[in-house]
């Protein structure tokens, strides 16, 4: 089954929700980088780097 | 419930927008990479009688005894063999489930995942409880350890039959969640030990509970969010390329038949010697980076056994945010690599690993003499973008090769690949390290040879890639066979 007729788009709403799921997964992700990241930021305040 | 779970139940209606399985799918592998972060557990497990210090064994305390003492401390040594548990039950549950998986759909797969991976949560919780090692090595290790192996191929297949436009794009991005689970999973640990420690407890059971509830309620929002398009659907004005490579089928072989051609082996090999390289480093950063540089990680002269206690810890820091720093690369390098190939091809994209991989290991004693801290850790950093490429992309090279069929179960076989790396590669470098300590070579020079061997290694990989081949026309389904399979669904 080839989806290439317009019923087979995704609408416009299923957008949202796509952005919604997305921003549940990311924030954690996005959290544990920033803090990863603090954690290595020592590695930038090295004497001579 | 059970109609719930069937794969029939998942089929998406027209118009189902494909970019909600790619956050499904990463619901799951952020909470099954966890894994990696165990060791955040291990210091305070190591207290859980003494509390503030441990209480050690008796010397003549055997094996055993360890495993159901009430009045001692586990040891580090003994809390770690999680880690062979991990990835031998991971590689192990993926190859045996594989098929199971294929046949009742990546819902089914991911409910069991979050039950046997927040289950084994729970039963951890009451070994530390009781204090019995052996009922956390059953909780965690054995049935956690299945869950990583249904939780990380679930949504392979899925999402590889969602994206025949992005094989490796899709696939990139849920493998990037087993990389960063351990970035959530270890901070929050951290806060929840801390939250719940007292005077008389670490605080580690209510931790373990804690998170083996969020653990599982995340896992089944992510399994109810799977859904399987229809037999033979394509992304709207997507039409595959008519000139056909010749490394990417539209053919699908058996996953029985997978095994039996030499293209699976040299895979296996492929991913096998790329892991070993990959453990071998991140076993080695953090001291590696402290051995090579010593005092000048501080700005003070001499080797790090010329340090005072308080500058060895300060040096110790610099170490932790070094290997924080490499596990960030390793996910970046998931996504990255695995997207990288769908436009140079997957058996392109190996090629540069063991390529590049050759050289940057080799040149990873040379960036250490030459005093660089940020040549040696860009090297390195560099280096883990492509061991966790590696992950990422092999079910994109599986699907190419064998057809999307079947790719989640082959995918599940060569995980057993993981499993060897996991356990053999630290194995192996440990033991260089002793054999060259032994025979009286300095600290700081110890990891040369070893980059060097692990240098070789990619070498191994590198001919086991050039020797993949396009799979032999025999080893095809019929279409008759197909179309029974998918009329039997």
């Amino acid at each position: 089954m080839t989806q290439d007729t317009p019923a087979g788009h995704p609408s416009p709403a299923s957008w949202a929700a796509v952005a919604v799921a997305w921003v549940l997964v990311g924030v954690p992700l996005l959290w544990g980088i920033v803090i990863t990241f603090r954690k290595a930021a020592l590695l930038f305040t090295l004497p001579g780097t | 419930m059970a109609g719930l779970l069937d794969r029939e139940r998942i089929i998406a209606p027209p118009g189902y927008n494909r970019w909600l399985v790619p956050p499904a799918a990463l619901a799951i592998h952020l909470c099954i990479g966890m894994a990696y972060g165990f060791s955040v557990f291990w210091l305070p497990l190591s207290r859980a009688i003494g509390i503030t210090a441990p209480q050690a064994c008796p010397a003549d305390a055997g094996f055993f005894q360890q495993l159901v003492t009430v009045t001692c401390d586990w040891k580090i040594s003994m809390l770690s063999i999680m880690y062979s548990l991990f990835f031998f039950f991971l590689g192990s549950s993926a190859a045996v489930f594989g098929g199971w998986l294929e046949r009742v759909g990546p819902r089914r797969a991911g409910v069991a995942a979050a039950f046997c991976w927040g289950g084994g949560f729970f039963l951890s919780a009451l070994g530390i409880r009781t204090h019995q090692l052996w009922l956390m090595w059953l909780g965690s290790g054995v049935i956690g350890g299945c869950g990583l192996g249904l939780g990380y191929i679930s949504p392979v297949s899925t999402l590889i039959k969602w994206f025949p436009d992005r094989r490796g794009m899709a696939t990139g991005m849920a493998i990037m969640g087993f990389g960063g689970g351990a970035l959530i999973g270890s901070p929050l640990a951290d806060l929840l030990m801390r939250r719940f420690a007292t005077a008389t407890s670490v605080g580690v059971f209510e931790t373990f509970l804690t998170m083996g509830a969020i653990y599982f309620v995340a896992m089944l929002c992510g399994a109810f969010g799977y859904r399987v398009p229809p037999a033979d659907w394509k992304p709207a004005g997507w039409t595959p390329t008519v000139t056909r490579r010749a490394m990417v089928t539209q053919g699908h072989v058996h996953v029985h038949t997978a095994w039996r051609t030499p293209q699976f082996w040299m895979l296996w090999g492929v991913l096998c010697l790329n892991v070993s390289a990959g453990i071998g480093v991140i076993g080695m950063a953090s001291p590696m980076i402290q051995e090579v540089f010593g005092g000048r990680l501080i700005g003070v002269p001499g080797t790090l056994a010329d340090l005072t206690d308080a500058q060895k810890a300060q040096v110790a820091t610099i170490g932790a945010a070094f290997a924080a720093l490499l596990s960030f690369f390793n996910i970046m390098g998931r996504f990255l690599w695995a997207s990288a190939s769908d436009f140079i091809g997957r058996q392109r994209t190996y090629a540069v690993f063991f390529l590049l991989g050759i050289l940057l290991y080799a040149s990873a004693p040379s960036a250490g003499r030459s005093g660089s801290v940020a040549l040696f850790a860009g090297t390195l950093c560099v280096i883990l973008t492509m061991y966790g490429g590696g992950f990422a992309t092999i079910p994109a090279y599986l699907a190419d090769l064998f057809g999307t069929q079947f790719v989640g179960a082959i995918h599940g076989r060569l995980l057993t690949a993981w499993s060897t790396a996991g356990i053999l590669g630290p194995v192996l470098v440990t033991r260089i390290r002793e054999y060259q300590l032994d025979r009286g070579m300095p600290a700081a020079q110890v990891y040369n040879t070893t980059m060097y061997i692990l240098a070789g290694f990619l070498g191994l990989g590198l001919l086991c890639n050039l020797a993949v081949g396009p799979v032999a026309e025999r080893y095809f389904m019929a279409e008759s066979e197909l179309l029974a399979l998918r009329g039997g669904k």
